[in-house]
């Protein structure tokens, strides 16, 4: 137990790469949520792809204009620039040409990402980066630098997602009417933008480049199963990237593995579970659900048996009357429930708004019984059919029929239609 | 000149386009306020796009709107509006009550939350749209019509004296369509300016004081007797006359 999971704790690494690690994600799961709401995540990943080029072109300005080696903030700047570039070239080539957004973020997040590869290639002799490291993120081998910078970002990044929580509501969820009231959508949106860069920035070098859109959009499409409201939304994301940290480090030191997929093996993981179990939007909640429904016909059926009946209907005249008696007594309680019967003794009869039900089904079913015999159909089957036939009694249905039959009064066993 | 009458919505030759498109092409009109107005016109005539130029969202090539005097882009928060049910992401994670409090947000300064008085005004906005026992259910929770009247009770909670629809009786039943126009005369009778897209030609002439016939350009404005002419209405809706036939016998009789 205690090695399990008290020693890796004493490691200063381990330490470290919690720290570190649940910082990024906690920002990275609230910025997710809006990510996930307004269908960006595509975008996390052109950030982070595009981010190498701003890597290396950070490090190069600052050796050959200061002489300082691998200058932390001048490559933070440095991936801003090439983040929000990719940005601006994927909305420019999506809007001056018939190539569509995904493939405008596919070509120039590629490209930028190919940029930086080769740049750091060729000027190897001056910057010293590690494309390997780069490319799956080294979150055992967090820097103190690192910690510092992720600190200062998440921070930044939570101070302005809390202040103007609800202008980012507002604009993702009606854009419209955010600037009807005098909002800055657009000025929102490069302020989300670059929200995300910072996150995901950040987040390169513990988990990785290809990596980084996971942390950001899984936490909160796992927390977007579980709830209602943005701000709750956002809690739990937050919470599910921190627990993903947690787990995903455990799993690696348990199982001697990469740190960073760990991490995101835990986390989809943890999304899976939740999606299976998640209380209203999961997979068992819908099987439950779908179990559940009481088919339309056996309703109907219900109500057409009492209404004919004509007084308050025991148990074994519905039985007789109701093709498909299995689930029967769930139905009975469900449409009570409903407000369409009211149960006394053992008898049920029907509310008014049961009765109204009944009539529609009724009338449906005299309309298609005279229908039927206008098209020649033999008297015995006219009932038997006809009784299939009612649960198709959609108004339009019904007013064609109505229509076509010249609106009659009585059906063929001579029963009034209206 | 614009300031002595009583026009509320001022629109003069207002073009807008997309990607060098007209969708709205040299429109002019003015709204007078306290009325129930129809705009109607066959799909893809720009009656989305009209109401989103007098919402200072579309920006015009040409032309201005006003409202109450005031050019649309400075108007802010003096026109409320009722999205397209197709616009609204029904998935979103924000429940009945929120809507509502939405509509609040111009009154609350950045750096404070929405207070208790904030709250009690949504409510009171869904109790009068009679959506007040939704209030802590999911926006994707409720029928078509349920939903159109939370939409509703947002746009009165704003408090504007213009209201705009778009397509609220898009899909909801004809009992339904009663509550919600039900809504709209009370907001009248309350002295608002209501704007509202409508698809049915056949119940336009007995919902709305006035009507907006538009395709691209404005065809007619003015009492639905004198807007559902034949001769209008074949230019606009080319040979689907049939449709209308009965409309303009109604209109006769
Ligand atoms: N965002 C947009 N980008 C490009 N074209 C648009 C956009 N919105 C509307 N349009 C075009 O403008 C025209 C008018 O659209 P719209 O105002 O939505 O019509 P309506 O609401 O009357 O159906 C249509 O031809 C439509 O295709
Ligand atoms: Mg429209």
């Amino acid at each position: 137990m205690y090695d399990l999971f008290i020693a890796p704790l004493t490691e200063t690494y381990f330490q470290k790469a919690l720290i570190g690690g649940s910082i990024v994600a906690l920002v990275a799961g609230v910025v997710g949520c809006l990510v996930v709401l307004r269908r960006m995540a595509f975008l996390g990943d052109a950030l982070s792809h595009a981010m190498i080029a701003g890597v290396a072109g950070g490090y190069l300005v600052m050796k050959m204009l200061f002489g300082l080696e691998a200058h932390a903030p001048g490559m933070l700047l440095g991936s801003l620039i090439a983040a929000v570039t990719t940005v601006a070239l994927i909305s420019f080539v999506a809007r001056i040409s018939r190539v569509k957004e995904d493939t405008a973020i596919g070509i120039m997040y590629t490209g930028i990402f190919a940029l930086g590869v080769v740049a750091v290639s060729i000027f190897r002799h001056y910057i010293h980066i590690d494309l390997m490291h780069f490319i799956m993120g080294d979150i055992l081998g967090v820097a103190d630098s690192d910690l510092w910078v992720s600190a200062f970002t998440a921070a930044l990044v939570l101070s302005v997602l809390i202040l103007f929580f609800r202008h980012f509501q507002i604009a993702t969820f009606d854009p419209i009417m955010a600037a009807s009231i005098g909002l800055p959508v657009l000025f929102l949106d490069y302020v989300l933008t670059i929200c995300v860069s910072l996150v995901v920035v950040s987040a390169v070098s513990m988990v990785g480049v290809i990596l980084v859109v996971g942390l950001l959009i899984t936490p909160a499409a796992s927390a977007y199963l579980l709830s209602d409201r943005l701000d709750k939304m956002m809690w739990l994301a937050a919470l599910f990237g921190v627990t993903s940290v947690i787990g995903g480090l455990y799993l690696c030191v348990w199982l001697d593995s990469a740190g960073g997929g760990a991490i995101m093996l835990f986390c989809t993981l943890q999304f899976l579970v939740v999606l299976l179990v998640a209380p209203k939007y999961g997979v068992l909640a819908r099987w439950q659900r779908m179990h559940n429904l009481i088919p339309q016909q056996q309703v109907e059926d219900i109500l057409t048996t009492i209404l004919r009946y004509g007084k308050p209907t025991p148990m074994e005249v519905i039985v007789q009357y109701v093709e498909q008696d299995k689930g029967l007594k769930k139905a009975l309680e469900s449409m009570i429930d409903d407000g369409l019967l009211t149960q006394a003794a053992e008898s049920f009869s029907l509310t008014e708004a049961g009765d109204k039900e009944a009539q529609k089904v009724l009338k449906a079913h005299r309309l298609w019984e005279a229908y039927l015999e206008s098209i020649g159909t033999p008297k015995e089957e006219l009932h038997p059919t006809a009784h299939h036939l009612e649960h198709i009694s959609d108004p339009n249905t019904v007013d064609y029929l109505d229509e076509k039959l010249g609106k009659p009064v009585r059906d063929p066993h001579g029963q009034t239609i209206r | 000149m614009t300031t002595e009458n009583n026009f509320v919505i001022e629109v003069d030759h207002l073009t807008v386009s997309y990607h060098a498109r007209p969708a709205l092409l040299d429109v002019s009109i003015n709204i007078e306020s306290d009325q129930l107005v129809g705009v109607i016109g066959p799909n893809g005539a720009g009656k989305s796009t009209f109401i989103k130029a007098i919402l200072g969202f579309v920006k015009p090539d040409v032309g201005v709107v006003k409202i109450n005097g005031k050019s649309a882009q400075k108007a802010k928060g003096e026109v409320a509006y009722v999205p397209q049910r197709g616009a609204v992401d029904w998935d979103f994670p924000i429940t009945v009550e929120e809507v509502a409090l939405m509509g609040r947000y111009q009154q609350i300064p950045w750096y404070t939350s929405p207070a208790a008085r904030d709250r009690e005004a949504a409510f009171e906005a869904l109790k009068m749209v009679r959506m007040e026992d939704f209030a802590k259910r999911q926006i994707g929770e409720l029928s078509g019509g349920q939903q159109q009247r939370v939409f509703m009770g947002r746009a009165l909670a704003q408090g504007s004296d213009i209201l705009l629809l778009d397509e609220p009786f898009a899909g909801v039943d004809a009992a339904t369509e009663r509550a919600i126009l039900e809504v709209l005369e009370r907001a009248k009778q309350a002295g608002k300016t209501l704007v509202v897209v409508h698809h049915d030609l056949s119940t336009a002439a007995e919902y709305f004081d006035k009507l907006i016939l538009i395709k691209q350009r404005l065809y007619a404005y003015g009492p639905p007797r004198l807007v559902l002419r034949e001769d209008l209405l074949s230019k606009v809706y080319e040979g689907r006359l049939r449709i209308f036939s009965d409309v303009l016998a109604k209109e006769e009789s």
